[in-house]
Protein backbone atom coordinates (compact mmCIF):
# COMPACT_ATOMS: atom_id res chain seq x y z
CA UNK A 1 0.00 0.00 0.00
CA UNK A 2 1.22 3.77 -0.84
CA UNK A 3 2.25 5.54 2.03
CA UNK A 4 -0.58 8.37 0.54
CA UNK A 5 -3.23 5.78 0.82
CA UNK A 6 -2.20 4.44 4.23
CA UNK A 7 -2.28 8.25 5.47
CA UNK A 8 -5.22 8.25 4.37
CA UNK A 9 -6.72 4.72 5.41
CA UNK A 10 -5.38 5.55 8.69
CA UNK A 11 -6.89 9.26 9.14
CA UNK A 12 -10.21 8.25 7.89
CA UNK A 13 -10.24 5.23 10.39
CA UNK A 14 -9.37 7.60 13.15
CA UNK A 15 -12.19 9.96 12.08
CA UNK A 16 -14.74 7.27 12.45
CA UNK A 17 -13.75 5.45 15.31
CA UNK A 18 -13.28 9.17 16.75
CA UNK A 19 -17.21 10.16 15.62
CA UNK A 20 -18.02 6.96 16.68
CA UNK A 21 -17.34 7.29 20.40
CA UNK A 22 -18.75 10.92 20.50
CA UNK A 23 -22.07 9.14 18.78
CA UNK A 24 -22.05 6.84 21.64
CA UNK A 25 -21.57 9.59 24.14
CA UNK A 26 -24.51 11.17 22.89
CA UNK A 27 -26.97 8.30 22.71
CA UNK A 28 -25.64 7.10 25.87
CA UNK A 29 -26.56 11.27 26.93
CA UNK A 30 -30.09 10.57 25.23
CA UNK A 31 -30.33 7.53 26.98
CA UNK A 32 -29.72 8.58 30.60
CA UNK A 33 -31.56 11.85 30.29
CA UNK A 34 -30.61 15.21 30.54
CA UNK A 35 -32.46 15.85 33.38
CA UNK A 36 -30.39 13.56 35.70
CA UNK A 37 -30.14 15.29 39.18
CA UNK A 38 -26.62 15.00 40.26
CA UNK A 39 -25.61 11.88 42.20
CA UNK A 40 -22.82 11.14 44.26
CA UNK A 41 -20.62 8.60 42.67
CA UNK A 42 -18.94 5.54 44.32
CA UNK A 43 -17.96 5.54 47.69
CA UNK A 44 -15.94 8.54 48.64
CA UNK A 45 -13.37 7.06 52.10
CA UNK B 1 47.96 16.18 29.92
CA UNK B 2 47.82 12.32 31.52
CA UNK B 3 47.20 13.72 34.74
CA UNK B 4 44.50 16.41 33.65
CA UNK B 5 42.61 13.74 32.60
CA UNK B 6 43.00 11.53 35.27
CA UNK B 7 42.11 14.91 37.70
CA UNK B 8 39.15 16.01 35.46
CA UNK B 9 37.98 13.47 33.23
CA UNK B 10 35.04 15.25 32.46
CA UNK B 11 37.50 17.86 30.67
CA UNK B 12 40.25 15.44 29.95
CA UNK B 13 37.64 13.31 27.88
CA UNK B 14 36.98 16.46 26.12
CA UNK B 15 40.70 16.27 24.47
CA UNK B 16 40.67 12.23 23.52
CA UNK B 17 37.33 11.77 22.42
CA UNK B 18 36.28 12.36 18.84
CA UNK B 19 36.02 16.69 17.95
CA UNK B 20 32.33 16.29 16.72
CA UNK B 21 31.02 14.48 19.95
CA UNK B 22 33.24 16.75 22.07
CA UNK B 23 32.19 20.13 20.24
CA UNK B 24 28.23 18.30 20.51
CA UNK B 25 28.66 18.04 24.31
CA UNK B 26 29.43 21.64 25.15
CA UNK B 27 26.92 22.63 22.28
CA UNK B 28 24.62 20.24 24.65
CA UNK B 29 25.62 22.04 28.13
CA UNK B 30 25.02 25.16 26.63
CA UNK B 31 21.86 23.75 25.67
CA UNK B 32 20.60 22.26 28.45
CA UNK B 33 21.91 25.80 30.50
CA UNK B 34 19.21 27.90 27.98
CA UNK B 35 16.64 25.26 28.88
CA UNK B 36 16.63 25.50 32.35
CA UNK B 37 16.78 28.53 32.38
CA UNK B 38 13.57 29.72 30.47
CA UNK B 39 11.84 27.47 32.18
CA UNK B 40 12.62 28.74 35.03
CA UNK B 41 11.95 32.34 32.98
CA UNK B 42 8.48 30.44 32.26
CA UNK B 43 8.64 30.91 28.59
CA UNK B 44 8.96 27.32 28.39
CA UNK B 45 7.35 24.85 30.41
CA UNK B 46 9.11 24.49 33.70
CA UNK B 47 8.03 21.16 35.20
CA UNK B 48 10.02 19.84 32.05
CA UNK B 49 12.49 22.09 30.81
CA UNK B 50 14.23 22.25 34.27
CA UNK B 51 15.03 19.01 34.93
CA UNK B 52 15.50 18.16 31.31
CA UNK B 53 17.89 21.20 31.23
CA UNK B 54 19.93 20.09 34.42
CA UNK B 55 19.92 16.57 33.32
CA UNK B 56 21.19 17.55 29.68
CA UNK B 57 24.29 19.79 31.68
CA UNK B 58 24.83 16.95 34.00
CA UNK B 59 24.95 14.16 31.48
CA UNK B 60 27.38 15.43 29.25
CA UNK B 61 29.26 17.13 31.70
CA UNK B 62 30.19 14.03 33.88
CA UNK B 63 31.93 11.84 31.32
CA UNK B 64 34.37 9.67 32.81
CA UNK B 65 36.49 7.01 31.64
CA UNK B 66 35.13 3.84 32.63
CA UNK B 67 36.53 0.57 33.26
CA UNK B 68 37.31 -0.45 29.71
CA UNK B 69 39.30 3.03 29.36
CA UNK B 70 35.89 4.13 27.31
CA UNK B 71 34.08 7.41 27.93
CA UNK B 72 30.80 7.04 29.59
CA UNK B 73 28.61 8.08 32.74
CA UNK B 74 27.41 6.42 35.87
CA UNK B 75 24.16 7.90 34.93
CA UNK B 76 22.52 5.63 32.49
CA UNK B 77 22.86 3.86 28.90
CA UNK B 78 19.75 3.36 26.67
CA UNK B 79 21.13 2.06 24.13
CA UNK B 80 22.26 -1.50 26.37
CA UNK B 81 19.87 -4.53 25.00
CA UNK B 82 21.96 -7.45 26.05
CA UNK B 83 20.42 -8.99 29.65
CA UNK B 84 23.54 -9.60 31.31
CA UNK B 85 25.36 -6.58 30.47
CA UNK B 86 22.12 -4.63 31.46
CA UNK B 87 22.23 -6.54 34.88
CA UNK B 88 25.28 -5.55 35.18
CA UNK B 89 24.72 -2.50 34.67
CA UNK B 90 21.81 -1.28 36.54
CA UNK B 91 23.99 -1.62 39.75
CA UNK B 92 26.15 0.64 38.54
CA UNK B 93 24.39 3.85 36.54
CA UNK B 94 21.71 5.12 39.15
CA UNK B 95 19.11 6.06 36.32
CA UNK B 96 19.51 2.97 34.57
CA UNK B 97 16.75 0.85 36.67
CA UNK B 98 14.28 4.03 36.26
CA UNK B 99 14.97 4.27 32.71
CA UNK B 100 14.31 0.44 32.09
CA UNK B 101 11.51 0.14 34.20
CA UNK B 102 9.56 3.40 33.65
CA UNK B 103 10.61 4.82 30.88
CA UNK B 104 11.50 2.14 27.93
CA UNK B 105 8.33 0.47 28.52
CA UNK B 106 6.47 3.22 28.17
CA UNK B 107 5.31 3.25 32.28
CA UNK B 108 5.82 7.21 32.53
CA UNK B 109 3.73 7.56 29.88
CA UNK B 110 0.76 5.77 31.01
CA UNK B 111 1.52 7.74 34.29
CA UNK B 112 1.36 11.40 32.68
CA UNK B 113 -1.92 10.12 31.34
CA UNK B 114 -3.15 8.86 34.02
CA UNK B 115 -2.20 12.25 36.06
CA UNK B 116 -3.69 14.10 32.71
CA UNK B 117 -7.18 12.09 32.49
CA UNK B 118 -7.98 12.88 36.41
CA UNK B 119 -7.57 16.84 35.52
CA UNK B 120 -9.85 16.16 32.51
CA UNK B 121 -13.51 16.91 31.99
CA UNK B 122 -15.84 15.34 30.14
CA UNK B 123 -18.36 17.77 30.59
CA UNK B 124 -16.80 20.25 28.29
CA UNK B 125 -17.34 17.61 25.48
CA UNK B 126 -20.58 16.49 26.57
CA UNK B 127 -21.82 19.73 26.08
CA UNK B 128 -20.84 20.51 22.48
CA UNK B 129 -19.58 16.81 21.56
CA UNK B 130 -19.67 17.59 17.30
CA UNK B 131 -17.72 20.77 17.33
CA UNK B 132 -15.35 19.45 20.02
CA UNK B 133 -14.64 15.83 17.89
CA UNK B 134 -14.73 17.92 14.63
CA UNK B 135 -11.80 20.57 15.52
CA UNK B 136 -10.01 17.73 17.15
CA UNK B 137 -10.41 15.69 13.84
CA UNK B 138 -9.10 18.51 11.78
CA UNK B 139 -6.35 19.39 14.19
CA UNK B 140 -4.82 15.44 14.08
CA UNK B 141 -3.95 16.31 10.57
CA UNK B 142 -0.24 16.86 11.20
CA UNK B 143 0.46 13.60 12.45
CA UNK B 144 -0.61 12.30 9.19
CA UNK B 145 0.71 14.73 6.63
CA UNK B 146 3.89 14.04 8.48
CA UNK B 147 3.87 10.19 8.06
CA UNK B 148 3.68 11.04 4.14
CA UNK B 149 6.41 13.41 4.32
CA UNK B 150 8.56 10.97 6.45
CA UNK B 151 8.31 8.59 3.58
CA UNK B 152 8.96 11.21 1.14
CA UNK B 153 12.41 11.74 2.49
CA UNK B 154 13.30 8.99 3.23
CA UNK B 155 12.39 7.62 6.60
CA UNK B 156 11.27 3.61 7.01
CA UNK B 157 7.08 3.69 7.25
CA UNK B 158 7.71 2.95 11.18
CA UNK B 159 10.31 5.93 11.62
CA UNK B 160 7.61 8.00 10.13
CA UNK B 161 5.01 7.12 11.81
CA UNK B 162 6.96 7.58 15.13
CA UNK B 163 7.60 10.79 14.10
CA UNK B 164 4.36 11.74 12.74
CA UNK B 165 3.07 10.75 16.27
CA UNK B 166 4.35 14.67 17.53
CA UNK B 167 1.70 15.78 15.45
CA UNK B 168 -0.52 14.65 17.66
CA UNK B 169 1.15 17.47 20.29
CA UNK B 170 0.25 14.78 23.43
CA UNK B 171 3.87 13.83 25.02
CA UNK B 172 2.99 10.28 26.39
CA UNK B 173 1.39 9.66 22.98
CA UNK B 174 5.06 10.29 21.30
CA UNK B 175 6.53 8.16 23.74
CA UNK B 176 4.43 5.23 23.48
CA UNK B 177 3.80 5.55 19.61
CA UNK B 178 7.88 5.77 18.84
CA UNK B 179 8.83 3.19 21.19
CA UNK B 180 6.12 0.79 19.61
CA UNK B 181 7.07 1.80 16.15
CA UNK B 182 10.69 2.34 16.06
CA UNK B 183 12.19 2.15 19.68
CA UNK B 184 15.95 2.65 17.70
CA UNK B 185 14.55 6.38 17.03
CA UNK B 186 12.85 7.24 20.40
CA UNK B 187 15.36 9.12 22.10
CA UNK B 188 15.66 11.50 19.91
CA UNK B 189 11.87 11.48 18.43
CA UNK B 190 10.57 12.23 21.81
CA UNK B 191 13.34 14.62 22.72
CA UNK B 192 12.75 16.68 19.97
CA UNK B 193 8.78 15.75 20.37
CA UNK B 194 9.51 17.42 24.18
CA UNK B 195 11.53 20.64 23.25
CA UNK B 196 8.57 21.56 20.51
CA UNK B 197 5.89 21.01 22.74
CA UNK B 198 7.50 23.23 24.75
CA UNK B 199 7.61 26.14 22.46
CA UNK B 200 3.54 25.28 20.90
CA UNK B 201 3.22 28.36 24.26
CA UNK B 202 5.18 30.87 21.73
CA UNK B 203 4.23 29.66 17.93
CA UNK B 204 0.97 28.99 18.39
CA UNK B 205 -0.41 32.40 19.44
CA UNK B 206 0.98 33.36 15.98
CA UNK B 207 -0.59 31.39 13.79
CA UNK B 208 -4.17 32.20 15.72
CA UNK B 209 -3.28 35.68 14.81
CA UNK B 210 -1.86 35.18 11.53
CA UNK B 211 -5.08 33.08 10.13
CA UNK B 212 -8.32 34.74 12.09
CA UNK B 213 -8.51 38.53 12.31
CA UNK B 214 -8.99 40.89 14.81
CA UNK B 215 -13.07 41.63 14.75
CA UNK B 216 -13.29 37.47 14.54
CA UNK B 217 -10.95 37.01 17.68
CA UNK B 218 -13.11 38.99 19.64
CA UNK B 219 -15.99 37.51 19.13
CA UNK B 220 -17.69 36.07 22.58
CA UNK B 221 -19.28 32.35 22.98
CA UNK B 222 -22.60 31.89 24.90
CA UNK B 223 -21.78 28.45 25.96
CA UNK B 224 -24.74 26.23 27.40
CA UNK B 225 -23.52 23.76 29.85
CA UNK B 226 -25.74 20.89 30.06
CA UNK B 227 -26.12 19.57 33.66
CA UNK B 228 -24.94 16.07 33.43
CA UNK B 229 -24.49 13.93 36.43
CA UNK B 230 -21.44 11.99 37.82
CA UNK B 231 -23.02 8.73 37.36
CA UNK B 232 -23.65 9.61 33.66
CA UNK B 233 -20.32 10.97 32.88
CA UNK B 234 -18.87 7.95 34.80
CA UNK B 235 -20.82 5.78 32.72
CA UNK B 236 -19.93 7.69 29.23
CA UNK B 237 -15.93 7.22 30.81
CA UNK B 238 -16.16 3.34 31.34
CA UNK B 239 -18.20 2.71 28.01
CA UNK B 240 -15.84 4.51 25.88
CA UNK B 241 -12.76 2.77 27.60
CA UNK B 242 -14.03 -0.31 27.36
CA UNK B 243 -15.15 0.19 23.21
CA UNK B 244 -11.85 1.99 22.47
CA UNK B 245 -9.72 -0.95 24.05
CA UNK B 246 -11.79 -3.10 22.25
CA UNK B 247 -11.44 -1.30 18.86
CA UNK B 248 -7.67 -0.77 19.56
CA UNK B 249 -5.57 -2.74 22.14
CA UNK B 250 -2.51 -2.02 20.87
CA UNK B 251 -3.28 1.79 22.24
CA UNK B 252 -4.89 0.04 25.22
CA UNK B 253 -2.04 0.87 27.94
CA UNK B 254 -2.64 4.80 27.11
CA UNK B 255 -6.16 4.51 26.76
CA UNK B 256 -6.90 2.73 29.81
CA UNK B 257 -4.67 5.33 31.91
CA UNK B 258 -6.54 8.03 30.25
CA UNK B 259 -9.77 6.83 31.05
CA UNK B 260 -8.88 5.43 34.58
CA UNK B 261 -7.96 9.40 35.35
CA UNK B 262 -11.47 10.54 34.02
CA UNK B 263 -13.24 7.78 36.13
CA UNK B 264 -11.61 8.41 38.90
CA UNK B 265 -11.83 11.85 39.29
CA UNK B 266 -16.17 11.48 38.37
CA UNK B 267 -15.91 8.82 40.81
CA UNK B 268 -15.04 11.02 43.62
CA UNK B 269 -12.65 8.91 45.43
CA UNK B 270 -11.17 11.73 46.56
CA UNK B 271 -7.63 9.95 48.11
CA UNK B 272 -7.46 8.27 44.40
CA UNK B 273 -7.83 11.93 42.90
CA UNK B 274 -5.54 13.74 44.98
CA UNK B 275 -2.38 11.01 44.95
CA UNK B 276 -3.40 10.47 40.60
CA UNK B 277 -3.47 14.75 40.22
CA UNK B 278 -0.18 15.49 42.40
CA UNK B 279 1.76 12.78 43.08
CA UNK B 280 1.53 10.51 40.27
CA UNK B 281 1.46 13.00 37.47
CA UNK B 282 4.35 15.38 39.36
CA UNK B 283 6.58 12.38 39.79
CA UNK B 284 6.16 11.31 36.49
CA UNK B 285 6.73 14.65 34.72
CA UNK B 286 10.00 14.83 37.03
CA UNK B 287 10.98 11.51 35.97
CA UNK B 288 10.22 12.59 32.44
CA UNK B 289 12.34 15.65 32.32
CA UNK B 290 15.28 14.28 34.46
CA UNK B 291 15.31 10.89 31.54
CA UNK B 292 14.60 12.80 28.67
CA UNK B 293 17.62 15.48 29.96
CA UNK B 294 20.30 12.36 30.61
CA UNK B 295 19.18 10.98 27.50
CA UNK B 296 20.37 13.91 25.63
CA UNK B 297 24.09 12.66 25.43
CA UNK B 298 25.92 13.74 22.54
CA UNK B 299 26.85 10.15 21.25
CA UNK B 300 23.39 9.15 21.85
CA UNK B 301 21.50 12.17 19.42
CA UNK B 302 23.98 11.92 16.67
CA UNK B 303 22.07 10.08 14.44
CA UNK B 304 22.00 10.83 10.78
CA UNK B 305 18.08 10.97 10.70
CA UNK B 306 18.28 13.40 13.83
CA UNK B 307 17.82 16.27 11.15
CA UNK B 308 15.12 15.23 9.17
CA UNK B 309 13.38 14.22 12.74
CA UNK B 310 14.30 18.11 13.66
CA UNK B 311 12.27 19.56 10.53
CA UNK B 312 9.22 16.64 10.40
CA UNK B 313 8.87 17.90 14.02
CA UNK B 314 8.07 21.52 13.25
CA UNK B 315 5.96 20.64 10.64
CA UNK B 316 3.54 18.30 12.56
CA UNK B 317 2.81 20.56 14.87
CA UNK B 318 2.29 24.06 12.20
CA UNK B 319 0.32 22.08 10.22
CA UNK B 320 -2.07 20.76 13.01
CA UNK B 321 -2.18 24.16 14.40
CA UNK B 322 -3.29 25.10 10.92
CA UNK B 323 -5.68 22.76 10.30
CA UNK B 324 -7.22 23.14 13.65
CA UNK B 325 -7.54 26.82 13.12
CA UNK B 326 -9.20 25.80 9.38
CA UNK B 327 -11.54 23.21 11.81
CA UNK B 328 -12.43 26.35 13.74
CA UNK B 329 -13.75 28.51 10.21
CA UNK B 330 -15.12 25.44 8.72
CA UNK B 331 -17.36 24.74 12.44
CA UNK B 332 -18.14 28.91 12.19
CA UNK B 333 -18.98 28.71 9.08
CA UNK B 334 -21.13 25.96 9.47
CA UNK B 335 -22.65 27.55 12.21
CA UNK B 336 -23.89 30.54 10.03
CA UNK B 337 -21.27 32.91 11.86
CA UNK B 338 -23.11 32.82 14.83
CA UNK B 339 -22.23 31.83 18.25
CA UNK B 340 -18.58 31.22 17.61
CA UNK B 341 -14.86 31.49 17.70
CA UNK B 342 -12.63 30.57 14.73
CA UNK B 343 -10.01 30.37 17.79
CA UNK B 344 -11.32 27.95 19.29
CA UNK B 345 -9.47 25.61 16.40
CA UNK B 346 -6.19 25.53 17.73
CA UNK B 347 -7.40 24.02 20.53
CA UNK B 348 -7.86 20.96 18.60
CA UNK B 349 -5.11 20.10 19.34
CA UNK B 350 -4.29 18.37 22.44
CA UNK B 351 -1.76 19.69 24.14
CA UNK B 352 -3.81 20.05 27.54
CA UNK B 353 -4.62 22.37 28.92
CA UNK B 354 -2.08 24.86 27.19
CA UNK B 355 -3.90 25.34 23.22
CA UNK B 356 -7.04 25.95 25.34
CA UNK B 357 -5.60 28.50 27.17
CA UNK B 358 -3.98 30.34 24.16
CA UNK B 359 -7.46 30.27 22.87
CA UNK B 360 -8.97 32.23 25.40
CA UNK B 361 -5.97 34.62 25.92
CA UNK B 362 -6.52 35.49 21.69
CA UNK B 363 -10.12 35.76 22.22
CA UNK B 364 -9.65 37.75 25.83
CA UNK B 365 -6.60 39.79 24.12
CA UNK B 366 -9.52 41.54 21.53
CA UNK B 367 -12.20 41.51 24.06
CA UNK B 368 -11.28 41.19 27.60
CA UNK B 369 -15.01 40.07 28.08
CA UNK B 370 -15.16 36.70 25.64
CA UNK B 371 -14.90 33.51 27.23
CA UNK B 372 -13.87 30.82 24.72
CA UNK B 373 -12.40 28.85 27.55
CA UNK B 374 -15.19 26.19 27.92
CA UNK B 375 -16.22 25.30 24.39
CA UNK B 376 -12.08 25.45 23.62
CA UNK B 377 -11.69 22.99 26.47
CA UNK B 378 -14.23 20.54 25.27
CA UNK B 379 -12.24 20.46 21.56
CA UNK B 380 -9.21 19.94 23.72
CA UNK B 381 -9.91 16.82 25.67
CA UNK B 382 -11.48 15.98 22.39
CA UNK B 383 -8.13 16.17 21.10
CA UNK B 384 -6.67 13.61 23.20
CA UNK B 385 -8.94 11.06 22.69
CA UNK B 386 -8.61 11.82 18.81
CA UNK B 387 -4.52 11.55 19.36
CA UNK B 388 -5.32 8.33 21.22
CA UNK B 389 -7.39 6.89 18.65
CA UNK B 390 -4.94 7.75 15.85
CA UNK B 391 -2.03 6.55 17.90
CA UNK B 392 -4.10 3.04 18.38
CA UNK B 393 -5.16 2.77 14.64
CA UNK B 394 -1.51 3.35 13.54
CA UNK B 395 0.25 1.24 15.61
CA UNK B 396 -2.29 -1.50 14.74
CA UNK B 397 -2.10 -0.95 11.24
CA UNK B 398 1.67 -0.64 10.91
CA UNK B 399 2.03 -3.64 9.20
CA UNK B 400 -0.30 -3.02 6.37
CA UNK B 401 2.39 -0.32 5.12
CA UNK B 402 5.45 -2.20 6.19
CA UNK B 403 4.69 -4.98 3.50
Amino acid sequence: MGVVAYAGMAYGLTAVISLAVIGLIVIMDKVMGKGNTEDEGGTDE
Amino acid sequence: MEMLIKLFPGIGSLFVQDPVIAGSRIVLIVLGFVLAYYGYKRTLEPLIMVPMGIGMICINASVLFLANGQPGTLFLDPLISDPNQLMNIMQVNFLQPIYNFTFSNSLVACMVFLGVGAMCEIGFIVANPWVSIIIAIFAEAGTFATLILGVWLGLAPNEAIAVASIGGADGPMVLFTSLMAAPDLFVPISVIAYLYLSLTYAGYPWIVKWMVPKKYRAMDIIADMPEVSKKSKFIFIVISCGVLCLLLPMGGPLIMSFFLGMAIKESGIVPYQELVENTVLYMATLLLGLLLGCLCEASTLLNGKVFIIVALGIFALAVSGVVGVIGGWVVYWFKGGKNFNPVVGIAGVSCVPSTAKIAQHAAEDENPFAVVLPVAMGANVAGVIVSAVACGVLISTIDMIMK
